[in-house]
């Protein structure tokens, strides 16, 4: 028993009509041949199709005993089916006259079909292509031919007949999600040609469709994957394209189609990938119904340019030459399909008509000299891919992953890559590439090299979708069943938090918690930071009306980072810098203290600064370890440069805490200052903020000159006082420091000032 | 953001670590999106010293979780490496030795940090890594 879809000459006089070649003979070749037959050396495969040629022409035979054959052969649909794919493929020309045939033939088909292949005619029509006219049909016989096929016992029958490559059970298939049409948004490298791929992806995924739905929609049906967006469009589209009962039968099917897929992907290079690509991108936010065509044009646009599309997916800036080697592999591993393919297919097309099988080959024929050509043409990667090729041509393991799958792991891995807010997840690579990018501005800017391309893998930012999930609710029952899942988890244990109440709590564990508190205060402060300075670039990105309000956000997390630092509800006066100084004998405080100063109100600033002054020998005592203190610097030179000359003035006088009825002989407080690097850095800016006031602005009142100077006085000499060895080193020394002592300190001692500061310029 | 794919790998030789210190070198075949390996022609690589053993396996199903690292085998450089193949055996008496060595280095250890009551380093509260 032959199963073959040994066509059927039911509607003879058509094919008189149209004078095609006679399959007749064609089919005694079959049935000597073909089918039945175990052995599918390709070479016996070869020959047979070259003595197809060469009967070709000859004169049709009376198909009384072809029609006498088994029930397989007495499939009416097929029989049309390869009629009709006939008519497209071998005669393009007369295209009128097909659609005049297939016409005719409307009653016996079903609907469904009906409108697969009508579409698909129309639309060959506006295809330029010829390439595709021709595939079109072919592939549409595929997979209209072969569901109907028992597929169990073709698979039997097969399985001995298969060559070395493992046989492709359902593995792929059934572990793997259907096949999904991908919204992978890559830079388009032209924009041009759209309308070209539009009308070259319409027609398969139609009358792909058209075949999947209808017969397999209810396994799928009940399926619930937690991947909404790639499933919920799909869903409604394909049936289950998968099951398991003819999934070899489509796997073949699948390879056909890349078969017609390579051919079209080769001639553009790769050109036309990136463009389908590009306009499949803002697929995932729009609506379902709308989103059918083009999802699927975007699934067929993936198996017929993936090698391309890859390119553009892994072409990322450090893309040195050794990853320009796997680039050929992309169109050489297509040849490759096309080349273990033909010892695959051998067994497969028996089923096909010989005259398909042969037209098949032909172009794959065509294609190898085609992308030789190509590569001749292709440049410096000519030759990389030759030699690749050379080497691939030996492996007879390769391409055991199939293109199509190579494209569905791409595909989940691209989904995974698409966020809606990449700054939010993807924080250090959009920083990285930024500077890229101002680094390639900046060395485009001074000199006019060659402009690299940097492409960037650009994810397509999908709209977040709010989905509001309800949790299955079962109609009819009693009472509420609660269906827990991902989106609605279900509360196992009820954590309560009880608060330490007890009053005997030792005093390390006080002494712990508040460090805790501490530290969990600074978290939450940390976070109010960040958003703070994210705030610029949502402003840039916001609208103009929203910009107040992300204002007047930011305002009030600026005032609830202040009210952290200084410790919640104070009295009228800060009485004790406890809180603050807990945060500051943290590292991670000392830092956030610093990120934050740039945003705080100058009085908030200025207070911040004071309070570290007044305590400046604790910190210094307790930064002993971490050293994180001169982190501080910068921004409070920054805080010191706007003050008056008053604040300025308490301020050394908190540096030096010269309180001013006492005045110890040794004053500590100064010392540790001193000895210090930030300490004494902080002095110096200090002195030098003074300094440049009091040179600037003559008008300054008695009052607080007479303090500034008595405090000048005395840092003097303690200056002085100072070994020089205990004298840190500084961060930076203000030029101005000598003017200043200038004024308080006669000659001699300046002189000794100068050498113990190295304040003269040229000695450091 | 910027992702790492395997596809570009398929089909080319490979050098696999796995997690429990073994490293494979084989044919990448297939993969998927846990990084689930499939090698082809398969070789277990001993390394003692300077010497290696290689071990034929066939074919590897690896779970994606179980991998350490790989990298691609420039199949030129291959042969160039001061490395210098022994037998089988060879190389497994080798790591049995050093096995061994290990073990009584570790002995000393533990008893050395005993003798001075300082807590011992268990498996279990160690990480794998």
């Amino acid at each position: 028993q032959s199963l073959e879809d040994c066509p059927l000459d039911e509607d003879e006089d058509a094919f008189q009509a149209l004078g095609e070649e006679d399959e007749d003979i064609d089919q005694f070749n079959d049935d000597t041949f073909g089918a039945g037959a175990v052995d599918d050396d390709w070479q016996e495969a070869h020959e047979r199709l070259a003595e197809l040629e060469d009967k070709a022409g000859s004169s049709r035979e009376p198909d009384g005993p072809v029609g006498n054959d088994g029930d397989v052969l007495g499939d009416p649909e097929d029989a049309l089916a390869e009629r009709l794919t006939r008519l497209v493929v071998d005669s393009e020309l007369e295209d009128p006259a097909i659609m005049q045939a297939m016409h005719t033939r409307d009653p016996p088909q079903p609907g469904a079909l009906n409108s697969s292949i009508w579409d698909s005619s129309a639309v060959l029509r506006r295809i330029r292509g010829p390439l595709l006219a021709q595939e079109m049909p072919s592939v549409s016989v595929l997979d209209y031919a072969l569901p109907q096929r028992p597929p169990q016992a073709r698979d039997e029958e097969r399985d001995p007949s298969e060559r070395a490559l493992p046989r492709r059970s359902s593995s792929p298939i059934i572990g793997s999600p259907p096949v999904r049409a991908v919204p992978i948004g890559t830079p388009p490298k032209q924009a041009a040609i759209p309308n070209f791929n539009q009308q070259i992806l319409c027609p398969k995924p139609v009358h792909i469709r058209a075949t999947m739905q209808q017969r397999y929609p209810a396994p799928y049906g009940e399926r619930m994957s937690p991947n909404q967006l790639c499933n919920v469009p799909n869903s409604s589209l394909l049936g289950h394209p998968f099951p398991h009962s003819v999934s070899p039968v489509l796997t073949h099917l699948q390879r056909a189609q890349l078969l017609g897929g390579a051919q079209v992907k080769l001639l553009p290079a790769g050109r036309m990938s990136p463009s389908q690509f590009a306009r499949v991108s803002g697929l995932v936010g729009s609506p379902l119904p709308s989103v059918n065509p083009k999802l699927l044009q975007g699934r067929v646009g993936q198996m017929m340019s993936p090698a391309g599309g890859f390119r553009a997916f892994f072409g990322a800036p450090p893309a040195p030459p050794p990853s320009q080697l796997p680039h050929p592999p992309g169109p050489g591993s297509h040849l490759q399909n096309l080349r273990p393919q033909p010892q695959m297919f051998r067994p497969d097309t028996t089923h096909l008509h010989p005259q398909h099988r042969r037209l098949l080959h032909q172009r794959q024929q065509q294609n190898r000299n085609q992308h030789r050509s190509l590569n001749g043409s292709g440049g410096d990667r000519g030759g990389h891919r030759s030699s690749h090729q050379e080497q691939i041509r030996k492996d007879p393991y390769a391409n055991l992953m199939l293109q199509r799958e190579k494209d569905w792991v791409s595909k989940i891995q691209m989904m995974q890559l698409q966020s809606t807010d990449p700054y939010l997840d993807d924080y250090y690579y959009q920083n990285y590439f930024q500077k890229l990018e101002k680094l390639a501005a900046a060395e485009e800017v001074h000199g006019d090299g060659p402009k690299k391309e940097r492409t960037k893998l650009i994810t397509p930012q999908v709209a977040k979708l709010e989905h509001t999930y309800k949790p299955v609710q079962f109609e009819g029952s009693l009472g509420k069943l609660t269906v827990s899942s991902v989106n609605n988890p279900r509360k196992m244990i009820d954590a309560v938090v009880t608060s330490r109440s007890e009053d005997d709590e030792t005093k390390e564990k006080q002494v712990r918690d508040k460090r805790r508190q501490t530290l969990v205060t600074i978290e939450k402060t940390y976070s109010l930071l960040l958003d703070v300075e994210d705030y610029e670039r949502r402003y840039l990105l916001s609208l103009e009306g929203e910009r107040p309000a992300l204002m007047g956000e930011r305002k009030q997390k600026i005032c609830d980072m202040y009210d952290n630092l200084r410790g919640k509800a104070p009295g009228q006066d800060r009485p004790s810098d406890d809180h603050f100084m807990q945060i500051m004998c943290i590292r991670k405080g000392k830092r956030l203290v610093a990120r934050i100063l740039p945003f705080l109100a100058p009085e908030q600033a200025t207070d911040v600064l004071m309070a570290t002054a007044r305590n400046l020998p604790f910190l210094i005592k307790k930064d002993a370890q971490d050293e994180v203190l001169p982190c501080l610097l910068r921004p409070f030179s920054h805080v010191l440069y706007h003050l008056p000359l008053g604040t300025v003035t308490s301020l050394v006088q908190q540096l030096m805490n010269l309180p001013q009825s006492a005045a110890s002989p040794t004053n500590l407080h100064l010392t540790a200052v001193l000895q210090n690097k930030f300490g004494l850095s902080l002095l110096y800016l200090v002195l030098s903020r003074g300094e440049e006031l009091q040179s600037s602005d003559t008008n300054t009142e008695l009052m607080q000159d007479n303090q500034w100077t008595e405090l000048m006085l005395m840092a003097t000499r303690e200056l002085l006082r100072i070994p020089q060895g205990a004298l840190a080193k500084p961060m930076s020394i203000p030029s101005n420091l000598i003017s200043l002592f200038s004024r308080y300190v006669d000659q001699q001692k300046l002189n000794l000032l100068e050498t113990k500061l190295h304040l003269v310029q040229g000695i450091r | 953001p910027g992702t790492a794919s395997l596809i570009q790998d398929i089909d080319k030789k490979h050098l696999v670590l796995l997690r429990d210190g073994r490293t494979l070198i084989g044919y990448l075949r297939s993969i998927d999106q846990f990084a689930n390996l499939v090698l082809h022609q398969t070789v277990e690589r001993i390394h003692v010293g300077k010497k290696y053993g290689d071990i034929p396996r066939g074919i590897f199903v690896v779970r994606g979780e179980n991998v350490v690292l790989l990298g691609e085998i420039d199949l030129e450089k291959e042969s160039d490496t001061p490395l210098q193949q022994v037998s089988i055996e060879e190389i497994l008496e080798e790591q049995r030795v050093e096995q061994q060595a290990k073990q009584e280095s570790e002995k000393l250890k533990v008893q050395a940090l005993k003798e001075r009551g300082l807590s011992v380093p268990r498996a279990d509260t160690l990480d794998e890594y």
